[in-house]
């Protein structure tokens, strides 16, 4: 008795009909791998900034004389100093701060007028810098210079 | 075959070129007030014309040559051609610069370029306490940090 076939493989394609390219099994088509690629450098591009690879010193590399090595600005010692009104004299500030931990070279920014400035790492942050400017024996400023 | 290699590099271009391509930070205008109230002051227009420097400003030609941060500072916009220059290693201090082009925004270190200028007006700009900023005479020296290439 003939059984009809109730199951007929399906037919293989013929040989003739595949891609003619060969390839080792396994290896993914050469568009992948430039996709990949080009991700790869997408996401380093995106994660590194390289301006942040060439950033300013910090400014103890600026200092120019060391003065107390061991002068910090306490949080007390800065918010008195922040009382401080400008134009007082440099004693005044000396008086809440005391010796600076060095001292920047003199800069003529306006004429015939030579600014002195003085440095202190914050005691609480000792990364950051607190930067005083004294003209002509009068406080004339301040600010934090942040180590990038 | 060849279209999808084709397809591939462009979207590998692609991606690299936005990797590459950062957002420029937000740099917002910075303005201030000025103590001196003169009338004309650069940006204001007069019969049509534009003023492009004012009392308290020192003009320079340039020439195209590159204009450089006379410390490590920030360098902000301010006005159309104009930015401010500041330094936490100057306390008490701006510089605005006007007629400035391709000028960089953010932190610079000493000697980089800020930008390029045909005609460079310099202003110095010292806090007072009231919290204005006064304009002063601006120093050689600060000039030459300025215009000389480091």
């Amino acid at each position: 008795m003939n059984r009809p076939n109730s199951y007929s493989s399906p037919s293989r394609p013929s040989r003739s009909s595949r891609p003619s390219r060969r390839r080792a099994a396994g290896h993914p088509p050469s568009a992948t791998y430039l996709i990949a690629g080009g991700s790869m450098l997408a996401i380093v591009g995106l994660l590194v900034d390289l301006r942040t690879v060439f950033r300013p010193e910090p400014v103890a590399d600026v200092c120019q004389t060391i003065v107390q090595r061991q002068s910090v600005l306490s949080r007390s010692e800065l918010s008195r100093l922040l009382d401080i009104p400008e134009r007082s004299s440099k004693a005044t500030v000396q008086n809440v701060v005391s010796e600076p931990y060095c001292v920047l070279p003199s800069v003529e920014v306006r004429a015939n007028v030579m600014a002195e400035r003085e440095a202190y790492p914050l005691e609480f942050d000792p990364q950051t810098w607190f930067i005083i400017l004294y003209e002509n024996g009068e406080y004339a400023g301040y600010d934090f210079s942040f180590k990038r | 075959m060849k279209r999808r290699a084709n397809l591939g590099w462009a979207i590998a271009l692609l991606l690299t070129s936005m990797g590459c391509t950062q957002a420029q930070p937000n740099h917002p205008p910075r303005t201030l007030q000025i103590e001196q109230t003169w009338q004309l002051q650069p940006g204001h227009s007069i019969a049509g014309h534009r003023i492009v420097s004012g009392l308290g400003d020192i003009s320079v030609q340039v020439k195209g040559n590159r204009v450089y941060a006379p410390f490590d500072g920030t360098v902000e916009p301010h006005a159309t051609d104009c930015v401010f220059f500041s330094s936490s290693q100057v306390p008490a201090y701006l510089i605005r610069l006007c007629g400035i082009q391709r000028s960089r925004f953010g932190d610079v270190r000493e000697g980089e370029a800020i930008g390029n200028s045909t005609l460079l007006q310099v202003a110095v700009l010292r806090r007072q306490p009231s919290g204005q900023w006064a304009l002063v005479e601006p120093s050689t020296s600060i000039l030459e940090r300025t215009l000389r290439k480091p």
